[in-house]
């Protein structure tokens, strides 16, 4: 009894850095997908409309996010990543860009963050 | 969970074969058992209330993407009317001039809430009122009210000629818009003056077309001048059981029916 509760400590300190590391890559996934798509020309738009001659001009990656929220109405980075078969983190960024952009909106609930479209507050 | 399935109807040209399309094969799945209702969204030129001699409606398409009143008020039951196994409901546009006229003028913020009130039948008709099939019939090229029906929608049917100028903007609408909102896409051709006769020639079409469109073929309708005689006044695959025209209608329907 007293081997198993000594070698327990050390594991559960290995498992904290395993989680804290994950983290940390997720992070760094979010910054170098961050960089990698938002031009210098990604202005600040305050409530764009999402209408469909957008969603076509829009690059690939982030018509893939947009689609997905279209279709699910509200959705988490986790389920939109479900639906797109890409990493979590990928769909975050995508989805914090189409904050930015105007095209989405966010709302935090307790620790999850939602994203939608919001089509009946603009204009 | 067996959900219903949308299909839009589309095509790069008028006149291609829409909305003959869209409502013989409404009536094909309608015959079959399947709850179906058939949309006109082709607001720029209206034609199944004329079609389908119903000059009244309680409210008309245009109203529930305006957002004046609920889809349950648009539907009409034909159920009786074609006195099959299914129910048959339809959904008008409003043929009125200034109907068209108020329509063409909407802008990109309306259009947004149209796309959201189009995505919202998947809820309301295919799981709260558990209808098997949504078909949209749509506009023509690339206007609004068609591309939102096209992201509507599970599969997009392209209804298109051999005339060289449909066959050039069929391919481009293919590689330019379905592909990039990741639509299963099914060509039908329409009119055509081919040898379908036998088996070996019927293949030997397929082929050939599926090359030219680089796209799947769900069917070829040879050019019928019992179709132009009848002047839109028969609904063939109701009516005429034994025309050709409801066979193909119902190998269409096979294939439909049998896609996951």
């Amino acid at each position: 009894m007293d081997n198993q509760a000594f070698g327990k400590k050390p594991l559960q300190i290995l498992e904290k850095i395993r989680e804290n590391l994950e983290r940390l890559n997720e992070k760094m996934e979010v910054m170098i997908e961050l960089q990698k798509h938002t031009k210098k020309d990604t202005q600040m738009i305050p409530e764009a409309p999402l209408d469909v001659m957008t969603l076509l001009s829009m690059p690939d990656h982030l018509r893939k996010t947009a689609m997905t929220v279209c279709r699910l109405g509200r959705a988490t980075a986790e389920e939109i990543a479900q639906q797109t078969h890409r990493a979590r983190a990928v769909e975050s960024a995508y989805l914090n860009q189409l904050v930015i952009m105007g095209y989405l909106k966010k709302e935090r609930k307790g620790r999850k963050a939602y994203f939608f479209v919001d089509r009946e507050g603009q204009g | 969970m067996a959900l219903g399935k949308i299909i839009a109807v589309h095509s790069y040209k008028g006149g291609t074969g829409k909305t003959l399309l869209s409502l013989n094969l409404a009536a094909t799945l309608v015959k079959r058992g399947k709850k179906v209702c058939l949309l006109d969204l082709d607001f720029r030129a209206p034609s199944l209330s004329i079609i389908l001699k119903i000059e009244k409606a309680e409210c008309w398409l245009n109203d529930y993407l305006n957002g004046t009143c609920g889809i349950e008020k648009v539907l009409i039951n034909l159920s009786e009317r074609f006195q099959n196994k299914g129910e048959f409901f339809v959904g008008l546009a409003n043929p009125a001039t200034e109907a068209i006229r108020d329509i063409s003028a909407k802008d990109r913020k309306w259009e947004m809430r149209a796309l959201g009130r189009l995505l919202a039948l998947r809820n309301s008709l295919l799981n709260d009122r558990g209808f098997d099939y949504l078909i949209f019939d749509t506009s023509p090229g690339l206007q609004y009210s068609s591309i939102n029906a096209i992201v509507g929608a599970d599969l997009v049917i392209v209804a298109t000629t051999l005339d060289r100028s449909d066959v050039d903007g069929t391919r481009r609408m293919l590689g330019e818009l379905y592909e990039l909102f990741e639509k299963k896409t099914e060509i039908v051709l329409n009119k055509a003056l081919l040898d379908v006769s036998s088996k070996s020639k019927r293949e030997e079409v397929q082929s050939k077309i599926q090359e030219m469109y680089n796209a799947p073929l769900l069917g070829v309708i040879p050019c019928f001048c019992d179709v132009l005689r009848a002047e839109g006044n028969i609904i063939f695959v109701h009516e005429k059981p034994e025309h050709p025209l409801t066979k193909i209608l119902d190998e269409i329907a096979d294939k439909i029916e049998t896609m996951p």
